[in-house]
């Protein structure tokens, strides 16, 4: 009887995790942005558990940490064949449709995960981000959109590039380079100032005015106001008040009354 | 002045993340947002993984976390692809200014680490301490060898 329970207290010793354990480990390591050992643990609890949606939506949460944004889509949608209505799932496929460009695609997942879990916040911020894309023009808007934009007052600074205008909603006025190269700009320029703007007002800060992105290579700067976005580049060496003040003068050139 | 050069940001493989984590990264990541969140009027801030999930909050309770997460995210990524396709390179910090104060985002591989700022708050100095610990947060990823170098 003796030699019984100790040999079951040895064997339980060594017996492997079960999937659930390792999950709950693989969560404690994410938590703690050990991402690799987090994501060794998944793949050991998948293989006991290919079934586990818990699993596949760690699996995915972690594709995502590493950029890995086409595996982290198929885990997502795992879970989601697994319960339909999941709405971690949901919302990381709003998300990933959201930064492919896809607004109208990521409406449906964030749509769907507020319906069965209103309180959401994390969804309802998104949501009500991009509802406000396709609303109609804002009166601000729509004055700046009918006003004429003296585009030949714009000088592009010596030694800037990329100097676009745009409208809020992403229509382009005006853009230095090629066709393609002003359609990326207009694109990502209007897409940082929605986001941007978004997280400003849930910080309580108002509208987006002024902006400086530094890239590795580059310093972009943007002015905003009346639904318009103006933006220019120069080399990284740009101070932030510099780039500012070189930004300003040009839209002062506009003499938009923004 | 101008800004210093910016060092190298690696890129984030798993490869280059195995097994090279300090014990103490929970704890890296809480000092680098505790000093930052010290600085003349910074009101707050939070590092989010690129997932959105918070690693770690520093602000006042009245602002929404976990909405400001989901924004804190989306905003890094958008900063990051649109360096990447751009040709900018990778994508280091932004400011975000309104009439009453900064938004700043600061990218790494393991997340973005993102700090509220009154209408008040130095923007070269701040943005200058960001650098510093987005530096000190890619560091996190390096292998040892590399490190010890």
């Amino acid at each position: 009887m003796l030699l019984e329970r100790t040999w079951s207290g040895i064997t339980s010793l060594v017996r492997p995790p079960t999937a659930p354990a390792l999950f709950r480990k693989a969560d404690g390591f994410r938590h703690e942005g050990r991402y690799e050992e987090a994501a060794d643990l998944v793949a050991q609890g998948l293989l006991q558990a290919p079934n586990s949606g818990v699993g596949h939506l760690l699996s995915a949460y972690l594709h995502v940490v590493f950029r890995e944004m086409g595996p982290a889509k198929n885990a997502f949608r795992r879970v989601l064949a697994l319960d339909p209505y999941h709405p971690r799932a949901l919302f990381g496929l709003a998300r990933i449709a959201l930064e492919e460009g896809d607004y109208e695609g990521c409406k449906p997942f964030l749509d769907r995960a507020l319906q069965y879990y209103p309180d959401f916040p994390e969804a309802k911020a998104l949501q009500e981000m991009v509802a406000t894309w396709t609303a109609p023009r804002s009166r601000a808007a729509g004055t700046a959109a009918a006003m004429p934009i003296p585009t030949e007052r714009l000088r592009p600074p010596v030694g800037s590039r990329d100097l676009v205008l745009t409208h809020t909603d992403g229509a382009l006025i005006f853009g230095q380079g090629n066709e393609e190269r002003q359609r990326q700009l207009a694109h990502h320029m209007t897409q940082v100032y929605r986001i941007a703007s978004a997280t400003l007002a849930r910080a309580g800060l108002g509208a987006l005015h002024r902006a400086a992105i530094e890239g590795a290579k580059e310093m972009t700067f943007l002015r905003s106001d009346a639904g318009l976005i103006l933006s220019v580049t120069f080399s990284h060496d740009t101070e932030v008040g510099a780039g500012l003040v070189q930004v300003g003068r040009l839209w002062t050139e506009l003499d938009l009354k923004g | 002045m101008a800004d210093p050069a910016p060092s190298p940001r690696p890129q984030v493989t798993r490869s280059e993340a195995a097994g090279k984590f300090k014990p103490s990264r929970a704890q890296e990541f809480r000092e680098i947002l505790f000093g930052l969140v010290k600085l003349d009027g910074v009101r707050g801030g939070l590092i989010v993984t690129p997932d959105g999930l918070v690693i770690n909050s520093e602000l006042p309770q009245r602002f929404p976390v976990e909405a400001l997460a989901a924004l804190a995210a989306t905003l890094g990524r958008e900063l990051e692809l649109g360096s990447d396709r751009l040709e900018r390179g990778a994508f280091r910090t932004a400011l975000f200014s309104s009439d009453d104060g900064t938004v700043f985002v600061g990218g790494s591989p393991v997340g973005y680490l993102t700090l509220l700022g009154d209408r008040n708050v130095n923007l070269a100095s701040v943005r200058l301490a960001l650098r510093k610990a987005v530096d000190r947060l890619q560091g996190t990823w390096k292998p040892p060898a590399a490190g010890a170098a």
